[in-house]
């Protein structure tokens, strides 16, 4: 009852939609189980007369299911929150969403939502490097993984799984100083790139190997748990996706939907993800413990539009070096 | 009295009525249902998945040029062959020594037979935890493993030693039949002709088992083929993808025509677990008839014995304890990499963390309502199946009950995609993702569980005590009712249970055909661990086990009174 209550005074200027929001949202995700339960949870907390329900999986996962349902007619997703833009990017130019230009976006800045309105930032996740506190060495850079003693000692997730991944890939392609020859480098160092980023953490935890190429807020997490795990920023600048949530066209209940964007970009939500450990996208929460401020954190130039010219070549490339 | 009536001044109309009544007591009508049936959820699936492909020639040309089919294809029959062959060692071994007298004879069949019985993504994720270097178990018991070395088990030899274990029960019960009908006057005479026991059950008792062991080491392969959860489990981290972990991929995966070239895939699939079943037929049909005797005794090598049976509690330990301790180990863990902390207090949270997921509650009402509705529909069909399995001249219709238990599982659900999209008036788009259609694909899948030990029990059902009822003037239907089903009720229960305790923990099929709404347990224990969650995918696990054993006690007691072999592991 008291979670309610302060629940409704928070949002106290969304207050008068709550009663008007109601009937069933279908969330496909890619967040964590618990996160997306968590979440879920927190929204129905102000839009009581919401049922909710989710299926989670990797974005190369979720989005073939997407299409397979819409194949057969028989589409079941509402809302989508999934790692990175290039994926809304591709959904958005065959019109699978629903464009809402006066969305309330919150703090969020501008540069994190789609000018057209059909797709939203949420948050800033990026990827750096992982270790084992029990492993000898202590890479700061990514071309330190070149090095021949982290040779089968590298855990990298699929970037046929996580969208997270792929950025990554796209990315480190357009720096000077890494590009195709890096990465070439890096798939002789016997990496093998299998599942998701939790099953990174798994492996790298459990000492399988000793290090890893990880999404931030997994091993930031675990690490205040105790796990014997660090998260490295390296020198180069880390890559980042924006896990951005989208509506899609054909939703039964875009009054539950709009909620949920506006919800999720909303001061409270923001301050939601950073309590489940990510780094806002509204700049004015703080961000998580365990995270630099915003500021220290060097982000690698990414040009989306250039990754998205460029994906197709790219992605068999990746497939040809790392196994897709 | 009507029919007599009528037959009384026609008696050979008489006696082919009579006749007819000893192989039907229960008139056409049911056998008919029957029929309609098996072609219904046997013949259509299967046949539209072969029309699905059929004619597609520029598909099949470029799947033919896809290196990863044929690298998968190697793998899928490379791999099941070696199961097999580990498991028919192990599983004729475990039967050859249950002919010798000893002590825990009961207890040791069933440890050897219970890996068969725990779903395989949760045997798979309990080794996988058993054998992690610094996973909390070894961490536990304090004996962290190399670091930076991997996880041994990820290979193709983790696969085979996993599904030789899983498969070897079969091999280990089909032996078994045969034994229970060895006569115990042929191992007496071969004594009596002065062989040591253990020389006279090896000349005498050997050949008689051939053929059941290599009709085992033919189904270990069919299933060993078929198998999604351990292939899954240790395939994809050690990215090595049979034909079922393809076929989910492809499924799963981008692409255009994901659908037909899965259709394209389970065809293959279908033909090489098909290669097994053949191979088990023959198997049977070569082998020399067991002459009826007096019923077998074990025999008395007390050392020998003694060493046996130590070496199969050794093994349960191995297989079955370890991996199990180390499953509550990893669902005891705070933290990824940590030790882990049992105590009430953790016990208490473990359970209030499992009780807070939606996914959880989601899928244990989704997996019990599924074992409940397959096994009540299907126990409730099983008398018609039955007496449609036994009748000579419908032997075409009935293969179509068998067929998808025999073939892998991802055989069905693909062909209930199919059959759900051609439905009309959108109700293929209602079935699609929802839990009807995996219901739909159980019945399909499950049908011969419910059916075998009704057929079993019938086989045993004198015909004379339908005649008695026709003679009081009880009709078909009647007969059915009040005497057939009443008489056979233990069977139909145990095949129902069956049916539940394969349906509660079932992956290959939902794993393909779930959506929002519509997880099961073993999906949600497969993606919490895909997702990385280990601790919550071990505890939900933990939970799973419980159901299963709960519905095994069940099937045990409702099978106590069935001739042996009805409820499978009941030795």
């Amino acid at each position: 009852m008291r979670r309610h209550l302060l629940a409704a005074l928070l949002l106290l200027p969304l207050a008068g939609h709550a009663q008007t929001v109601s009937g069933h949202l279908t969330l496909y995700t890619s967040q964590p189980e618990a996160d997306a339960t968590r979440t879920l949870a927190a929204f129905r907390d102000t839009y009581p007369e919401v049922t909710t329900e989710f299926v989670r999986g990797g974005t190369g996962q979720i989005l073939p299911r997407i299409r397979a349902e819409l194949a057969a007619g028989a589409p079941r997703a509402d809302v989508l929150l999934l790692a990175d833009s290039l994926t809304m990017e591709g959904l958005k130019a065959e019109n699978r969403l629903l464009r809402v230009p006066d969305m309330q976006t919150g703090g969020v800045p501008a540069a994190l939502v789609d000018p057209d309105g059909t797709y939203w930032g949420t948050k800033l996740i990026t990827t750096g490097l992982l270790r084992n506190t029990r492993a000898p060495l202590h890479p700061a850079r990514w071309s330190d993984l070149l090095g021949p003693e982290y040779r089968g000692q590298i855990a990298a997730p699929a970037h046929a799984v996580s969208g997270a991944a792929l950025i990554h890939l796209l990315t480190i392609v357009q720096q000077p100083a890494l590009g195709w020859l890096y990465l070439e480098k890096l798939a002789k160092q016997d990496i093998r790139a299998a599942g998701g980023n939790g099953q990174v953490m798994q492996s790298v935890a459990g000492g399988e190997r000793g290090y890893g190429v990880i999404i931030d807020y997994l091993p930031i997490r675990e690490h205040a748990k105790g796990a014997p795990v660090e998260f490295v920023f390296p020198e180069e600048g880390v890559s980042a996706v924006t896990e951005p949530v989208a509506i899609l066209a054909g939703t039964r209940n875009p009054g539950a939907a709009k909620a949920f964007v506006a919800f999720l970009l909303s001061a409270d939500g923001q301050r939601l993800a950073a309590r489940q450990g990510y780094l806002p996208a509204d700049p004015a929460i703080a961000p998580p413990p365990g995270f630099p401020p915003p500021q220290d954190i060097r982000v690698m130039r990414f040009d989306p539009a250039r990754a998205a010219a460029e994906s197709e070549a790219a992605i068999r490339r990746f497939n040809a070096l790392f196994g897709g | 009295m009507r029919h007599t009536a009528g037959a009384s001044h026609r008696p050979y109309d008489h006696a082919v009525r009579l006749a007819e009544r000893q192989r039907l007591p229960e008139g056409w009508t049911p056998v008919l249902l029957a029929g309609a049936w098996a072609l219904a959820f046997g013949a259509w699936p299967l046949l539209r998945l072969a029309a699905e492909a059929a004619g597609r020639w520029s598909l099949l040309w470029d799947m033919a040029g896809d290196a990863a089919i044929w690298r998968a294809a190697g793998r899928s029959l490379a791999g099941a062959a070696a199961a097999a062959v580990l498991a028919t060692l192990l599983g004729a071994a475990a039967a050859l020594s249950l002919l010798l007298r000893m002590r825990f004879r009961r207890l040791l069949a069933l440890l050897f037979v219970l890996p068969m019985l725990v779903p395989p993504q949760i045997m798979a994720l309990a080794w996988i935890q058993a054998a992690a270097p610094s996973g909390p178990f070894r961490l536990w018991l304090g004996v962290p493993g190399p670091f930076g070395q991997g996880n041994w088990l990820y290979g193709p030899h983790g696969i085979v030693l996993l599904l030789a274990v899983q498969t070897a029960p079969l091999v280990f019960l089909t032996t078994l039949g045969l034994v229970r009908r060895l006569p115990g006057e042929l191992i007496e005479a071969a004594r009596g002709l002065g062989a040591r026991p253990v020389r006279a059950l090896a000349a005498a008792a050997l050949p008689l088992l051939a053929p059941g062991i290599m009709a085992g080491a033919a189904l270990a392969f069919v299933a060993a083929i078929g198998n999604f959860g351990t292939a899954a489990l240790i395939g994809l981290p050690a990215r090595w993808p049979m034909l079922t972990v393809l076929i989910w991929q492809r499924l799963t995966g981008p692409g255009s025509n994901a659908l037909a070239e899965a259709a394209v895939l389970s065809l293959l699939l279908a033909m090489l677990a098909a290669t097994g079943l053949a191979l088990a037929a023959l198997a049977r049909r070569r082998g020399t008839p067991v002459p009826a005797g007096r019923a077998f005794a074990p025999v008395g090598a007390p050392r020998l014995a003694a060493l046996a049976g130590t070496l199969m509690g050794l093994y349960g330990i191995a297989v079955l304890a370890l991996p199990l301790a180390a499953l509550v180990a990893a669902a005891f863990a705070p933290a990824a990499g940590l030790p882990p902390v049992v105590t009430f207090r953790t016990a208490a949270a473990l359970a209030t963390a499992l009780w807070q997921q939606p996914a959880v509650g989601e899928a244990v009402r989704n997996s019990l309502l599924l074992a409940l509705g397959a096994g009540v529909v299907l126990a409730a069909a099983a008398v018609p199946l039955a007496r449609l399995s036994a009748l000579p001249a419908a032997r075409p219709v009935a293969l179509w009950i068998a067929l998808p238990q025999a073939l892998p599982g991802t055989v069905t659900a693909v062909g209930a995609i199919l059959v759900a999209l051609m439905l009309p008036f959108g109700a293929g788009a209602a079935l699609y993702g929802g839990t009807g259609l995996i219901l739909l694909a159980y019945l399909s899948r499950f049908a011969l569980l419910a059916t075998r030990p009704v057929a079993a029990s019938l086989a045993l059902l004198d015909p004379r005590i339908a005649d008695a009822a026709a003679g009081l003037g009880a009709g078909p239907w009647a007969r059915l009712g009040r005497v057939t089903i009443p008489l056979t009720l233990p069977a139909i229960a145990a095949g129902g249970t069956l049916v539940a305790l394969s349906a509660v923990n079932e992956l290959t099929v939902s794993a393909l055909l779930y959506a929002a709404g519509s997880r099961t347990l073993g999906v949600v224990v497969f993606g919490l661990n895909e997702g990385g969650e280990t601790q919550l995918a071990a505890a939900v696990s933990l939970l799973s086990l419980a159901i299963t054993a709960g519905l095994l006690a069940a099937a045990t007691w409702l099978g106590r009174r069935l001739p042996p072999g009805a409820v499978p592991w009941r030795v």
